[in-house]
């Protein structure tokens, strides 16, 4: 019973830094990717190999993938400095089909569909240590600074280019650098939770990082509330916690399972948009019409 | 000769793709919704078929049960999703979470209900003879490529000739003058959608016919739908039913060069492409955004 509840305890942790830096993006600079898995994804490759072929050292992998995912975010900054809206979401959805296809056929860097497996257990100067600490860990440092970066003024600077690009280009604001940054950091924050993930699981394929993940990952975040520190970390636990919620319901059919899940957070996600458009955490007079 | 097979069936693919995006850039352009519900109305259009012709319906009843399912479910969407959270003037954002949560819900009720997996309507149409050495063409190529030509004409007609196709144009143009005009922008909301809705609904009953339907299917029309409006051009169907045409073609020649699994990742190259160097598409006026 331990180690379950520490199995789910450390994907839950993986899972917040991921729709804590989704956060990032989405929540205070306006920049709605629906590309987050393939980050995260890229940083359990990346990780995974470090451990495999190098060290299976937790901290050499986790700034490997945060250095592999950030460099790549590129691909996901630049449709984000020419256009915004409906058009981004596009992109960034033909950024996420185009990797699933790159993952499952790079197959000596990712093995394909079968994935990676072997990944040995994470290590911290050589003694073995278990994901949920270092995962804790990780996530209270990306916390703190997002916190610290989002008081600051590039935090200031980031939302007011989410509720007005070009009077915040107008103030003299590097919008282009904000916003590249902005997308660097997230991405690197999912690469880390990339690493933990491939070390945690011992195994990765191509399934953890499809467009269903990135949604999973969105859904969080709205759901939790965007822009607010704690709503992507509630997010995650709810949507987290209703898969075990729902095997305790004796009259689902255990085949069905997933089905009802699927359409339990579709459902979700569909009524908080139309009667609590600001996530259950974020506040209501806000987050109503800043697109 | 297999470069003319694959061009063939990339006139097919494309033709229905060009149906499926005309109906998502008419939503697009009147409503300024971008509907990513729309997959599901083509996956529900497509499984109503395939139930009425599996309880021995004659195809013209289960193609117009098609149909009025689509059409139904777009106005569904549109007044009990859209509307609502237009009307406490949520981000676009909001309508896409909105819009996929819907298409989820979809996915997995039909996933319940209709089994996993491929499931197709073998008639006589989809029968392949040769026409040429080497070259195979079902008559569903005939009714796939006649139907959508007679399909835009339609549509084309309707814009133009039309009091209410002139209206949906200017609720794209000027939603404001229009309701000063005194007509009902809900009313013409309602209209696109049903039109568009209805649009999806002959390509999924062909699709049924040929390369079959599974439950996610939707998701992959949506997205064709939406690269396809997007290369072409927002607010411009002549744009989008060509991109979709020529994206169905692009799939299928890249088959002679690359394998099959790269099909998809190409339509996506292409919108990915058009969108850092071109983003108002090939029909579109130049306008930031």
């Amino acid at each position: 019973m331990i180690a379950y509840f520490t199995n789910l305890a450390s994907l839950g942790a993986i899972f917040c830094i991921l729709a804590a830096t989704l956060n990032v993006a989405v929540g205070y600079a306006g920049i709605f990717s629906v590309a987050h898995a393939v980050f995260f994804g890229l940083g359990a490759y990346a990780g995974a190999q470090v451990s495999l072929l190098l060290i299976p050292d937790a901290l050499v992998a986790m700034v490997v993938a945060a250095l592999v995912a950030g460099a790549l975010s590129l691909c996901l900054a630049l449709p984000a400095l020419r256009v915004r809206g409906e058009y981004f979401v596009a992109a960034s959805l033909g950024l996420q089909m185009m990797a699933v296809t790159l993952f499952s056929e790079a197959k000596t860097l990712t093995g394909g569909i079968g994935g990676l497996t072997g990944i040995p257990r994470p290590h911290i100067l050589g003694v073995e240590v278990s994901t949920l600490p270092v995962a804790l860990a990780a996530l209270a440092l990306i916390l703190l600074a997002t916190a610290l970066l989002m008081r600051g003024s590039f935090g200031r600077t980031l939302q007011a280019i989410r509720d007005g690009e070009s009077a915040a280009e107008a103030l003299g604001k590097n919008v282009a650098a904000a916003k590249a940054l902005a997308v660097a950091f997230a991405c690197a924050g999912a690469g880390v939770a990339g690493a933990l993930f491939a070390m945690h699981m011992q195994f990765v394929n191509v399934e953890s990082f499809n467009l269903d993940q990135s949604v999973l990952i969105m859904a969080m975040v709205i759901i939790g509330g965007t822009g607010t520190l704690w709503g992507p970390l509630v997010g995650a636990v709810i949507l987290l916690s209703l898969p075990a919620g729902l095997a305790f319901m004796p009259f689902i059919p255990s085949t069905e399972v997933g089905a009802v899940q699927q359409i339990i957070y579709g459902l979700a996600m569909t009524l908080l948009m139309v009667f609590r458009p600001a996530g259950l955490v974020g506040d209501l007079s806000r987050g109503k019409s800043h697109a | 000769m297999l470069l003319l097979q694959l061009l063939l069936q990339g006139l097919q693919v494309g033709a229905l793709y060009a149906l499926t995006a005309a109906g998502f850039a008419l939503i697009f352009g009147a409503t300024r919704i971008f509907h990513f519900a729309h997959g599901s109305a083509f996956t529900l259009a497509g499984y109503t078929f395939l139930f009425a012709t599996q309880a021995g319906w004659p195809w013209y009843l289960g193609g117009l049960a098609g149909v009025v399912v689509a059409t139904l479910f777009g106005l569904g969407i549109y007044w009990f999703v859209y509307r609502p959270i237009q009307r406490h003037e949520g981000s676009f954002f909001t309508v896409f979470v909105a819009a996929f949560g819907v298409g989820i819900v979809v996915q997995n009720l039909i996933g319940m209900f209709a089994g996993r997996g491929f499931a197709s309507v073998d008639t006589p149409l989809s029968r392949a003879v040769e026409v040429l050495p080497d070259v195979y063409l079902a008559e569903v190529f005939w009714v796939a490529i006649g139907l959508s030509l007679l399909l835009f004409l339609l549509l084309t007609l309707f814009l133009t000739r039309h009091n209410a196709g002139v209206a949906l144009r200017a609720l794209h143009q000027n939603p404001d003058l229009l309701r000063a005009y005194g007509l009902s922008s809900t009313k013409l909301s309602l209209l696109a959608f049903a039109v568009g809705s209805a649009l999806a609904a002959p390509a999924a009953i062909l699709t049924a016919m040929t390369s079959g339907l599974n439950e996610a299917i939707g998701h992959q029309v949506m997205l064709i739908s939406m690269a396809a409006t997007i290369v072409g051009g927002v607010g411009s169907l002549r744009g989008a039913a060509l991109a979709g045409l020529m994206l169905g073609v692009a799939e299928a020649v890249a088959l002679s060069f690359v394998d099959t699994q790269w099909a998809e990742a190409v339509s996506f190259l292409v919108l990915f492409a058009f969108i850092i160097f071109r983003p108002s598409g090939i029909f579109g006026i130049t306008q930031a955004r």
